[in-house]
């Protein structure tokens, strides 16, 4: 996200706020290590997309918004304590020494 | 037609007669009291110490740039996500919900002060 936008939000963006500030709130009703965790995961998810997203890519963002609202209201079920992200990574530099 | 007639035939309201304003007895004019909450309302002193506090304590922040007239985009290096998180924490120091269509609109020191202080409800 530039720090150009100002004050004239887009539609898109809005709701990318929006999702944000429904996770930071779905945090707060979680014990507080939960709430530490599922902030620090979360920012760290929309910061990674903002850089890695193109913002012209409406399709992928709105993929990507439509998966956030789902992965939020499972969060909102008082079942679930919180949640974790697993970084699956194709390691092509195998040593294939043997 | 007829059974409105009929009904209206059979049914009896007493009549009152009110009386003037002028003519009210002693004991019934004091049921007119106003409420107030001003005095429970915070200061602008207070409203801008307690936003600068928050602002200060965010980590991404450098306390030393913060002014009550900061842009937090603009003057402050932050996103528009930090925005979100700054409003959210603000919400949690005077215990207020903002709703998100203000909430967007606030994006400087200003403007969390003007808000915050004109909210009725700003504890």
């Amino acid at each position: 996200m530039d720090a150009s936008k100002g004050q004239k939000l887009s539609g898109m963006q809005k709701q990318v706020l929006s999702l944000y500030r429904g996770f930071l709130r779905a945090a707060r009703s979680k014990p507080a290590e939960d709430q530490r965790q599922i902030e620090s995961i979360v920012s760290a998810e929309f910061r990674r997309n903002s850089n890695q997203v193109d913002r012209k890519n409406f399709l992928y963002v709105e993929y990507l918004l439509r998966l956030g609202k789902k992965q939020l209201d499972q969060l909102k079920s008082p079942d679930t304590i919180g949640l974790s992200s697993v970084n699956v990574s194709s390691c092509k530099n195998q040593n294939a020494d043997t | 037609m007829a059974l409105r007639a009929a009904v209206l035939r059979h049914i009896r309201l007493p009549v009152q007669t009110l009386p003037a304003i002028g003519t009210r007895p002693q004991s019934q004019r004091s049921f007119l009291r106003l409420f107030s909450s001003h005095d429970d309302h915070l200061t602008k002193e207070e409203v801008i110490d307690r936003v600068l506090d928050v602002i200060k304590s965010f980590p991404k922040v450098d306390p030393s740039k913060v002014t009550p007239d900061v842009h937090f985009q603009k003057d402050l290096g932050l996103d528009s996500l930090d925005n979100v998180e700054i409003v959210m924490a603000l919400e949690e120091e005077f215990k207020l919900e903002i709703p998100d269509k203000e909430a967007d609109k606030i994006d400087s020191c200003n403007l969390a002060i003007v808000y915050i202080y004109n909210h009725p409800m700003a504890g």
